[in-house]
């Protein structure tokens, strides 16, 4: 057993690297492609799961009975990922429909063509401020909206009125409000097993930015402005966030305001609270309706109002999904065929209620009512507070890792409540917010 | 312990006390002190580890199941979720699991089997390099190989073929994994070379060697990377998401990821696709665990 | 090799031996043969599915990302990004923390589950399945029900439990000086039955004759596990150590869902920070550089490992 060949294992691995590295060069090819129309239906990509799926493929069908136009629809849940994967290959699906948030990153990547406001039929029933948000930062429009919706605050009626309670309409009042749920047994339990507000306070994914953004826009604070031009400066440290913020910090540091375990939930996490009777409070969207009316055990159950105002005003925060146009998509008959359907009245009220789950959830166009479509009057709500008291994070830059810094300083600076560190936590997340914007060129 | 009883004669030592050496610590069947130490331990072992989930499996068979508390036994007892399971589709999926499951796990273990053995009874230059490089395709997280790897399977260097949308796409990348590889020539390591030795004396040429001789001296590994290498193919996610060229092909553990991200979904379906997905696994461990206990004719299989 | 070299400089190199060779040519290349072939398939899927995606993913390190744009070559800034993040070096050493506490628990309570398991009675087999389950079961069911043991408040069950021996209730995820031992006591919990699993497997290889041999001269339990056990162990336990080294590293979903790297960064590891740095903002490169990052540290360790390994071996 002592044979002495040559050691063709090192030749073995020689051959492993040269190869590896051939075949992975053969990938940096990095010119675009030119698009064109390869005679296949139109292909659009959503991220959707199992139900939503249903509710798309209905509203496709429709589409295709109307205007005799294929499209080969994914539902794809991983759609970052996949999409990815296509641009590594260079052939993008031609239409995405994701979150107005992705905006920024999809222009940075180069995925989207511009799209020209005036050939989209019935642009004028979609609000400026909608098409505001769907601008780049050089000013040029790269999506159509799709769908919006708005945070809306919803408390435990039965609790609040057990209590004698009156519907909270500042700050304050629902601070009381918190305070009174964890303290006074709304549930008539006999035991202290009720808290106030259900708060995703965890780092993971920037939740406690997305929760806490509401109620610094209240006080008239913020993370960052729009200087004009595709330009941004953080806004972080200036004394009306520091207001916000320590607002905030005593909610978590007053016992009982805030779930326990609220700086490490996730909203999968932390919402169940509100669902299971453990919390009265909750600033969620209003995709939760139908869960909870189911375990609550009806709607009458709890009520959804008008959100509090802070020492400034009302606002929200607003989210949404657009629709893509890539930079792949040699189809442009076809597109504008898709994108005025998807925005008409019949669509908008397709992806409400087609199929399982409504994909759109305040329609854009404004002919189209979703406490109507619905008919449900909390709806309405939903709808006047996107009109009157809400606002987008910015989409033309790449949000996400603003969200996160601002979550880790909101995270840590209310972790620690012995501490007076709003003001020196709050600098030092001005300082990262400004950072990130210089790394985009976004920088005023 | 029990040492005080261990200079039987060597009578006695044949009959009821032979159970004395089929364990390391020497547990002796009869009732004592020993016995009830040990008694008293492993409840507390099996409320450690095991109690937990019973929190699961009852909130699977309840209809309002509190993801903030942990109930013991169902408040209400129901089916419903299960069924609410089917709906979603979970037993397609569970199909989808088991069928890859058993087809990687039987590629795993026969390319890991013929990998140790080449590593480990034989030598040559650059074996620890190989045993080194094995090791190191476990270094790197899959999230960054993931596109170049969706990539791959898109389009094989050399073949030009697009594995994507068959269980290939999952099976063959599965079918390399270092742990199993690393386990196996470890323990291949430890059979002494006369076996081997003898054993070509009588003209045993490889694949007889391998099958006949050494195999059946690793029992124990082999169950070893039976067990754990049906959980690594069946809890992968990475993979059969990127494999996939439809949600129909998705396996279990990636439904039941994409379900938990759906706000609608109950969290008793959550629980009882969990405990669908726990099952196969306990059955193949069940299973497995034969080879790796000490057989009952201990001492025979030596020489 | 002969003791007395004859003429160096002008005989040429022969194989060493000081008995001629025997007639091996068809046998050697068999033997040679036998060799390859049984690596082949390993080596045809470990290139095509791990080595190729590894040097494509080890090459985006050196380049800003840009899939569709086409990637831009940028050196080391992706690495300079990493190692100037003020988290990563604090999540260095949550890593480091985490690992060993996990590793070496993980360990000490597998052996303990091992031989106290150890036998055929029925009711061991149906005991060691039942210990089995945390190893079966999905990281976020786990998660789940770690987060409802460690409910903050005093009536949450592990706080109920621990009140009964009179200690206070314990912030364990909610504080920032006790989420990550907390998350360590999960690892520990999930990992244990795991080893467990590999010491059985070798306690099962161990000769029982060696144990009645060691009965008649009288041993003790603890001598027999110190001479005996747990030499015969050593490859269960250079398994165990190098898989740790890997695996430890590594830790990321257990985190991920019970904390999410809070509260304050206490719980930030390594890939939370690749996940923060890297993946959120699809900047790709600087994920793939901290995953090099990572390989380059966990190569090191397990060749350390494996060096400790054979000494121990040659001992």
């Amino acid at each position: 057993m002592d044979s002495k060949f040559t050691p063709r294992s090192r030749g073995a691995l020689a051959f492993t690297l040269a190869a590896a590295a051939l075949l992975s060069g053969c990938s940096a090819g990095s010119s675009k492609p030119a698009a064109a129309d390869d005679g296949q239906p139109i292909e659009v990509w959503a991220r959707a799961g199992t139900d939503a799926s249903t509710t798309y493929a209905a509203m496709f069908k429709e589409f295709t009975a109307k205007t005799g136009v294929q499209v080969n629809f994914q539902g794809v849940p991983d759609l970052d990922q996949q999409l990815q994967t296509r641009a590594a290959s260079k052939k993008l699906p031609d239409i995405v429909i994701n979150d107005s948030a992705a905006l920024g990153n999809y222009t940075a990547q180069g995925y989207l063509v511009k799209v020209d406001k005036s050939t989209v039929e019935g642009n004028a029933k979609i609000a400026d401020s909608l098409w505001n948000e769907t601008k780049g930062l050089d000013g040029a429009t790269y999506g159509v909206p799709f769908s919006r919706q708005t945070m809306v605050t919803m408390i435990r009626k039965d609790w609040r009125e057990k209590l004698g309670l009156p519907v909270p309409k500042t700050q304050e009042d629902l601070e009381k409000l918190a305070t009174a749920f964890a303290t006074m047994d709304p549930d008539g339990n006999g035991q202290a097993d009720t808290y106030g507000m259900t708060v995703p306070g965890s780092t993971e994914r920037g939740y406690m930015a997305w929760w806490a953004s509401s109620y610094l826009w209240q006080d008239g604070g913020g993370y960052l402005k729009d200087e004009g031009n595709g330009k941004f400066s953080a806004t972080a440290s200036t004394p009306e966030t520091q207001k916000g913020v320590t607002w905030i910090k005593q909610q978590f540091c007053t016992p009982g305001n805030t779930q326990p375990g609220a700086l490490t939930a996730a909203t999968s996490v932390a919402s169940p609270f509100f669902q299971t009777g453990k919390t009265g409070i909750i600033l969620t969207g209003p995709y939760n309706f139908s869960s909870f009316d189911t375990s609550l055990g009806g709607k009458d159950k709890y009520e959804v109002i008008e959100t509090p105002k802070g020492s400034v005003d009302s606002t929200v925060l607003a989210e949404g999904e657009n629709i893509y146009v890539t930079a792949s998509n040699g189809k442009p008959e076809q597109t504008k065929q898709v994108i005025n359907y998807l925005v008409s009245a019949d669509g908008q009220k397709a992806g409400m209620t087609a199929g399982k789950q409504p994909i759109v959830r305040v329609p854009v166009n404004s002919d189209v009512d979703a406490a109507a479509v619905y008919n449900d009057p909390r709806w309405a709500v939903v709808q006047n507070a996107l009109k009157n008291s809400s606002k987008a994070f910015p989409s033309a830059i790449n949000f996400v890792p603003i969200k996160q810094v601002a979550a880790e300083a909101l995270n840590k600076i209310v972790a620690d409540c012995g501490a007076d560190n709003v003001a020196s936590g709050l600098k030092d997340l001005d300082t990262a917010i400004n950072n990130e914007l210089t790394n985009q060129n976004a920088k005023s | 312990m029990s040492t005080t009883t261990s200079r039987t004669p060597a009578a006695a030592k044949r009959t009821s006390s032979s159970s004395r050496f089929d364990s390391a610590l020497g547990w002796s069947p009869g009732w004592g002190t020993n016995m009830v130490l040990r008694i008293v331990l492993c409840v507390l072992v099996f409320c450690i580890f095991a109690l937990p989930f019973a929190a699961i499996i009852s909130g699977a068979f309840d209809r309002n199941s509190s993801p903030t508390e942990i109930t013991l036994l169902p408040k209400t007892f129901t089916l419903a979720n299960f069924e609410a399971a089917s709906q979603q589709g979970l037993w397609g999926y569970l199909l989808n699991s088991l069928v890859i499951a058993g087809g990687g796990l039987l590629l795993q273990m026969t390319v890991s089997v013929f990998a140790a053995y080449s590593l480990s009874r034989k030598k040559f230059r650059g074996q620890a390099l190989l045993l080194l490089l094995v090791l190191m395709t476990m270094m790197l997280p899959e999230e960054v190989i993931g596109v170049p790897l969706s990539l791959v399977l898109g389009d094989l260097p050399l073949l030009g073929l697009s594995l994507r949308g068959s269980v290939l796409a999952v099976i063959l990348p599965v079918g390399i994994w270092g742990f199993s590889i690393f386990i196996m020539s470890e323990f291949m390591k430890e059979i002494p070379a006369e076996i081997e030795e003898a054993a070509r004396l009588d003209g045993v040429g490889e694949f007889r060697m391998l099958f006949t001789i050494i195999l059946p001296l690793c029992k124990p590994a082999l169950g070893v990377i039976g067990i754990f290498g049906f959980m690594m193919v069946w809890d992968q996610y990475l993979l059969p998401l990127i494999a996939a060229n439809d949600p129909s092909d998705y396996t279990l553990t990636v439904a039941l990821s994409v379900l938990r991200n759906d706000t609608t979904v109950g969290p008793g379906v959550l629980l009882a696709g969990a405990v669908m997905a726990m099952i196969p696994s306990l059955l193949v461990y069940l299973f497995l665990q034969r080879s790796m206990i000490r057989g009952i004719t201990a001492g025979a299989t030596k020489g | 090799m002969t003791a007395a070299p004859t003429k160096p400089a002008v005989t040429p190199v022969q194989a060493t031996r000081s008995t001629p060779p025997p007639r091996r040519g068809k046998g050697n290349r068999a033997h040679v043969l036998a060799i390859w072939v049984f690596l082949l398939p390993a080596a045809v899927l470990a290139l095509y599915f791990k080595f190729i995606p590894m040097a494509e993913g080890i090459r985006l390190s050196l380049f800003k990302v840009q899939p569709f744009l086409g990637d831009v070559f940028v050196g080391f800034d992706n690495y300079a990004s990493v190692l100037t993040d003020a988290r990563f070096m604090e999540a260095l050493g949550h890593t480091v923390i985490l690992g060993l506490t996990q590793t070496i628990g993980a360990l000490v309570v597998g052996f303990v589950l091992a031989l106290l398991l150890e036998g055929q009675a029925k009711s061991l087999w149906f005991l060691r399945t039942a210990i089995f389950l945390p190893v079966v079961t999905a990281l976020a069911v786990v998660g789940e029900i770690w987060r409802i043991l460690y409910f903050p408040t005093a009536d949450g069950p592990l706080n109920t439990i621990l009140s009964w021996v009179g200690l206070g209730p314990l912030q364990f995820l909610n504080g920032t000086d006790t989420a990550l031992w907390s998350i360590a006591v999960v690892g520990i919990w999930s990992g244990a039955p795991y080893n467990m699993v590999i010491i059985l497997a070798g306690l099962a290889g161990i000769d029982r004759a060696l144990y009645e041999s060691a009965g008649v001269d009288g041993a003790t339990i603890w001598q027999r596990l110190r001479y005996i056990t747990l030499p015969a162990l050593r490859p269960a336990i250079v398994i165990v150590l190098t898989l740790a080294a890997i695996r430890s590293l590594r830790s990321f979903t257990e985190v991920y869902v019970l904390t999410g790297g809070g509260p304050a960064g206490s719980t930030e590891v390594w890939m939370t920070r690749m996940y923060s740095l890297g993946f959120q903002r699809n900047d790709i490169g600087v994920a793939s550089a901290a995953a090099v990052l990572l390989l380059v540290v966990t190569l090191l360790l397990t060749v350390g490992t494996q060096l400790l390994a054979r000494r121990k071996a040659e001992r």
